[in-house]
């Protein structure tokens, strides 16, 4: 999928330039892979003219003339040195060459990876995690596909002004009709490419175009079958697949053309040579030998100068893969870290936030918000749907920043905190409890160093011992990919513990056990609040059973806090409030009066 | 997949019969493909009747004669080249017509499944089916398809040159080439074992990777970067030493297949001058046949690596047949039966229900839902609600047990018009990537702006279209991810409403909406589906203490059913969930 048509022009320019930049990651593989390549070519360029020289010396003497055969073992001798010269060169070209394309992936994940974490929450918020993926997987082998073919084709050119070279010096006539001929093939190559570029860039976007109404379809096929849609999306998909055949269909009527004229231009340009030859040998300018040795080359070269017009395919290739890994390698969006260490202080902070405003593209989500938190407080953010409530979770915790205003954590703006000190004073756990592949014991402890006595008691403030010791082998089983053995509430109790066992100063909880039994629920916010390092906490919930054992409340709507109190002073101030909160209640009522 | 066990043969005749434009004029094609690529030979012929008559003639080179047989030879190659054109031009004609033919046919079959929502792990893989698998053949059939036959037709005539020359040394190419074949397929097969252990460092850096990419908030968070790196940096250098030395290892065995080339030149000259000092074989002629090797040797090379090529394009092909050979499981009937208008019944008659290869989760559940009655279903999740869902709505059919829908058995009814009487929305609120309006046309194909406006009126969801920057024409993004996971829910809603469906079906539709919302949006639903049937999958119970009848699963069984007054008083599953419902909203 390229997201704009490029001119040949441009591909080659920017080409050059991309190739330029793989080379300096790792000049001395390249290096080597061009020498190979030269040895390559020399090697092909060697047995021609041994072969010239055994038909001079050898075969026409004895078959024709009845000379003794002295010099046939030589003659067999050099042919097979020439042909393990020859292997050696390629072997040197491949495995360096390989090594390049390995390397520069290798290197170019690592990037991708180390850039991406330095960025802001927002920006990785607007991408699709897939796309993402992609972006690391296949766009990275796409983006570097050009180093493959890179010597191959380095060895191509040299092969081709050694070609020449060679025929120049048996004859000067040879020489000049091997410079038409293979210009004349150069350029028709070339003008083959070039003309088609446009349109196999076309053939590659519906293949993009078709790909994602499958992807869609499929992603949603639940969807499309309970509303009976099949039939209609299979239109859909039919309409796009029959484009993309046309495309095709319409890039190869041109395309065919010059590849059978490549094909068979070596051929033509043989025989021209073999006639302008005979007129030589008459002139006695040159020996049969000399003709075995041109026709003998030109037949080794018919297949690499066929490829010579794919350089383009390859670069342009190389470019539409690069040009999704760029994008995210330039994203600027960086987080900027302060240089503040973290207090040594333990237990609850007090939080406070100033004139906090938000924005998500340009859709104002927060505005002009001020909040303040003595230490050890747990504090509810209640609001509507699509009111600002996560937003609010995720400024306190720095996963976002204000656009204007700032928050502080017992009087230090959070920003002024460094990378690694930040996680010391603040937790974030969102609805969504990501587990990675690995035990319990390290999904909890992550990069950190933990007691087991402390793993067991996040466990069990977590409320996740019980289920936990019930696993074949407790905090070290296994989880799999995501976590995908255990249920919601498992994952999310897990999560919390993650959290807990930092004992941060500050934890915040996006809808964080909204899995979980309310029954379990409230335990454990009972027991959060009683810990013996209790920390300040920010829930973000809907059930009032939560919101009940928050100390405090605020009530987000109209992207701002439209109240800020108790629970039970809220249910009689806020009207909203009041019926967000007890709407569950009071329609258990209504329908209790109502039978 | 299921290892298939049929030979490449039958997967091929199979695709032919699938979309039989692939096989249009092929024959033809392929004549004229090989007729393209004989007159390669012409040139080794050329330079041994040069060599033979001309250079070597006692009375010296005749150009006339020259310049002749050049004249032969450019307008055989130009012939060549129009012949070429002809059949490249056909083949891709049909190829593209009918691998596009597949493609539609895979695509609709696939959507005919329950495999999508049933196994949704494998999406992906169904995914690949319709494009890269496609896309392999697409290219095997361009590139490598024609190549193979050019090549073997280049081999077949050059060897049939050889014969004509002289037998004894084409024997002797012959048996070299066949020896070199063998090598290479050898080399190709201890290199296979290789390829396994890269493919497997490849998926396992993928996995780090993708798992490191897709944990970035809780990396941000925890502030684990440089462990996280570290890790990645750990599996992409494993990854990167196995590819490097396998291709290392690859590299040095087929290079000794150019020394073996060598080597065969090199006893073609030795041999050739033994042999042709016996027989008087002319020094065109061994020229000629070193000519002619290289025309063998490039060509083999080709064909052995199409071979691989053809391999996988084949196991491609494979893959997407088979997908066609999948059953269908919830077929249109043969002999259908119409529905009676208005509100529809349910009937659940000893149902079962067990996953393909997979345990029962549904088991003897036995119901009736009278017309216009309105049902709420709870249980616990993997109780078997959204099982049940799914059966009536007929997304699966039960795997013991029959189920009518307003007294027709639902198998004997028409899919077309079940789902337009019948709507289900699922929890996940799943958008196209389309305005809000294009998705709710999705529901009614023909609905116009002022009908989707009056739906979500009708929902009293007016306010919430209007507050939208771009009202109805508000772009949903991918999967909907512009709005929140509530809002989707909201859209789902008014899709399926705007049907106007006899009878509603709904999984934990609001589950990410507010309570206020939630509570606002089931009275909607309630009055304006008066008359009609609904059952709501709810994991809020205020939806089950207003329904006519709850209906109560545990572990695949349907355990109670009753009114909500009557059940929270017994002692048993419902009573229990109820109570804890009720302790999570008190507000007091």
């Amino acid at each position: 999928m390229s997201d704009r048509a490029m001119t040949p022009t441009a591909v080659l320019r920017d080409g050059v330039e991309l190739i330029g930049r793989f080379v300096k990651m790792h000049p001395m593989a390249f290096a080597l892979a061009v020498f190979g390549a030269a040895a390559y070519a020399g090697a092909i360029l060697f047995a021609s003219w041994v072969i010239g020289w055994a038909t001079d010396n050898v075969i026409i003497p004895v078959l024709d003339e009845g000379e003794e055969p002295d010099l046939l073992v030589m003659a067999g001798l050099v042919i097979f040195g020439v042909a393990v010269f020859k292997a050696g060169g390629i072997v040197l070209r491949r495995t360096a060459a390989a090594y390049l394309t390995g390397a520069t992936r290798r290197d170019i994940r690592n990037r991708l990876l180390a850039h991406q974490l330095t960025l802001r929450m927002s920006w990785f918020n607007r991408q699709a995690i897939g796309d993402l993926l992609a972006v690391a997987d296949a766009d990275t082998d796409q983006g570097t596909g050009v180093l493959g073919p890179l010597p191959y084709a380095t060895g191509v050119s040299l092969l081709l002004v050694g070609t020449v070279v060679l025929i120049t010096s048996i004859d000067i006539w040879l020489g000049v009709g091997a410079v038409i001929g293979l210009a004349v093939a150069i350029v028709i190559d070339v003008h083959g490419s070039w003309v088609t570029f446009g349109l196999w860039e076309d053939v590659q976007k519906h293949r993009g175009i078709v790909s994602s109404i499958a992807h869609e379809n499929f992603d949603g096929a639940l969807t499309v079958k309970s509303l009976g849609r099949e039939s209609y999306v299979s239109e859909q998909f039919g309409v796009a697949s029959d484009e993309l055949r046309d495309r095709i269909i319409e890039v190869n009527s041109t395309w065919t053309k010059y590849q059978v004229i490549m094909r068979a231009l070596p051929q033509m340009l043989i025989i021209v040579l073999l006639v302008v030859g005979a007129a030589r040998v008459t002139a006695q300018a040159v020996s049969a030998g000399d003709i075995v040795t041109i026709a003998y080359l030109l037949t080794l070269l018919a297949f690499p100068i066929q490829l010579i017009g794919f350089v383009l395919w390859d670069l342009a290739g190389s470019l539409a893969g690069w040009r999704r890994v760029q994008r995210v390698l330039d994203a600027d969006d960086h987080v900027v870290w302060g240089s503040r260490t973290a207090s040594t202080e333990t237990g609850a902070a007090p939080v406070s936030g100033r004139t906090v405003g938000f924005a998500y593209d340009d859709e104002p989500v927060l505005s002009d918000l001020d909040l303040n938190l003595e230490a050890g407080t747990t504090l509810a953010v209640v609001g509507p749907t699509a009111s600002g409530k996560t937003t609010l979770g995720l400024l306190l915790a720095r996963l976002w920043d204000p656009d204007s205003g700032s928050i502080h954590i017992e009087g230090r703006d959070l920003r002024q905190f460094a990378r690694s000190e930040l996680p010391k004073e603040v937790a974030y756990v969102a609805q969504n409890a990501f587990l990675f592949d690995a035990s319990v014991r390290e999904n909890i402890t992550l990069d950190g160093v933990f007691s087991d006595e402390e793993v067991a008691r996040a466990l069990r403030l977590a409320g996740a011992d019980d289920f936990v010791s019930e696993l074949a082998e407790g905090v070290e089983t296994e989880l799999g990919e995501r976590g995908t053995t255990l249920s919601g509430g498992q994952r999310q109790r897990l999560a919390l513990a993650r959290a807990l066992i930092r004992k941060p100063r500050l934890l915040i909880l996006d809808d964080a056990t909204s899995a979980v039994d309310p029954s379990v629920e409230a335990e454990i916010l009972r027991a959060l609040k009683s810990a013996e390092l209790p920390s300040t906490i920010v829930v973000v919930a809907y059930r009032p059973s939560s919101i009940r054992l928050a100390d405090e409340v605020v009530y987000v709507d109209q992207k701002r806090i439209l109240a800020h109190g108790e629970h039970d002073d809220l249910v009689e101030s806020e009207p909203g409030y009041a019926r967000l909160v007890k709407a569950y209640e009071e329609e258990a009522r209504r329908l209790r009066e109502a039978s | 997949m299921s290892g298939s066990s049929r030979t490449t043969g039958t997967v091929i005749r199979r695709a032919f019969a699938e979309a039989p434009s692939l096989g249009e004029g092929l024959k033809l094609t392929l004549a004229l493909a090989m007729l393209g690529q004989a007159v390669t030979v012409i040139t080794p012929i050329v330079l041994q009747v040069l060599i033979d008559e001309e250079i070597g003639n006692p009375d010296g080179i005749s150009m006339a004669g020259v310049l002749q047989l050049a004249a032969i030879a450019l307008t055989a190659l130009v012939v060549g080249v129009i012949v070429g054109r002809i059949s490249l031009l056909r083949l891709v004609k049909t190829s593209s017509t009918g691998l596009s033919d597949l493609r539609i046919k895979t695509f609709g079959h696939i959507m005919n499944q329950s495999v999508l929502h049933v196994q949704s792990e494998r999406r992906g893989n169904l995914l690949s089916r319709v494009t890269s698998d496609i896309t392999t053949l697409q290219e095997f059939m361009e590139w490598g398809g024609v190549g193979m036959i050019i090549a073997s037709s280049q081999v077949l005539l050059a060897t049939a040159v050889m014969m004509f020359y002289e037998w004894r040394l084409a024997l002797i190419v012959l048996a070299g080439v066949i020896l070199y074949l063998l090598m290479m397929r050898w080399f190709q097969r201890v290199l296979a074992r290789n390829y396994d252990a890269v493919r497997s460092e490849v998926g396992a850096s993928l996995g780090v990777l993708s798992e490191s990419i897709t944990a970035i908030p809780v990396v941000r968070a925890y502030g684990t970067e440089e462990s996280t790196k570290a890790k990645v940096a750990e599996a992409l250098e494993r990854r990167f030493r196995v590819e490097f030395k396998t291709a290392r290892f690859g590299n040095i065995l087929f290079s000794t297949a150019e020394i073996f080339a060598g080597l065969l030149t090199a006893i073609l000259v030795v041999a050739g001058v033994l042999i042709g000092i016996q027989l008087g074989t002319s020094s065109g002629t061994l020229i000629a046949f070193l000519l002619l090797a290289n025309l063998l040797i490039e060509p083999l090379q080709i064909l052995v690596e199409t071979l691989e090529f053809a391999q996988s394009a084949a196991s491609g092909l494979r893959r997407v047949v088979d997908v066609l050979d999948g059953e269908i499981e919830v077929r249109d009937p043969a002999d259908p039966q119409s529905l009676r208008g208005g509100g529809l019944s349910v009937r659940f008659d000893k149902v079962g229900y067990a996953y393909p290869g997979g345990a029962e989760v549904l088991r003897d559940v036995t119901v009736d839902i009278a017309v216009g009655s309105r049902i709420a279903v709870v249980g616990e999740t993997g109780s078997g609600k959204t099982t049940f869902a799914k059966l009536l709505v007929r997304l699966i059919d039960p795997t013991s047990g029959s189920i009518r829908i307003g007294g027709v058995p639902a198998q004997r009814i028409r899919l077309d018009e079940l789902r337009e009487r019948v709507a289900f929305v699922p929890q996940e609120g799943f958008l196209f990537d389309a305005t809000i309006a294009h998705n709710v046309r999705y529901g009614r194909l023909d609905a116009s702006d002022a009908e989707v406006w009056t739906a979500f009126h009708e929902l009293g969801l007016g306010e919430w279209v209007e507050g939208l920057a771009g009202g109805l024409q508000t772009m949903a993004g991918e999967r909907g991810g512009s709005l929140s996971a509530g809002e989707r829910q909201l859209v789902a809603l008014v899709r399926a409403w705007i049907g106007t469906p006899d009878l509603l079906v709904l999984d934990e539709a609001t589950s990410a909406v507010d309570p206020a919302l939630d509570v606002a949006l089931r009275h909607a639903i309630d009055k304006l589906t008066e008359g009609r049937t609904s059952v709501t999958i709810a994991h809020r119970l205020s939806t089950a203490e207003g329904a006519d009848e709850v209906l109560v699963f545990d572990h695949g069984e349907l355990v109670e059913r009753g009114r909500h007054r009557d059940l929270v008083v017994c002692d048993g599953t419902y009573a229990a969930l109820y109570a804890d419902w009720a302790a999570g909203t008190k507000s007091v």
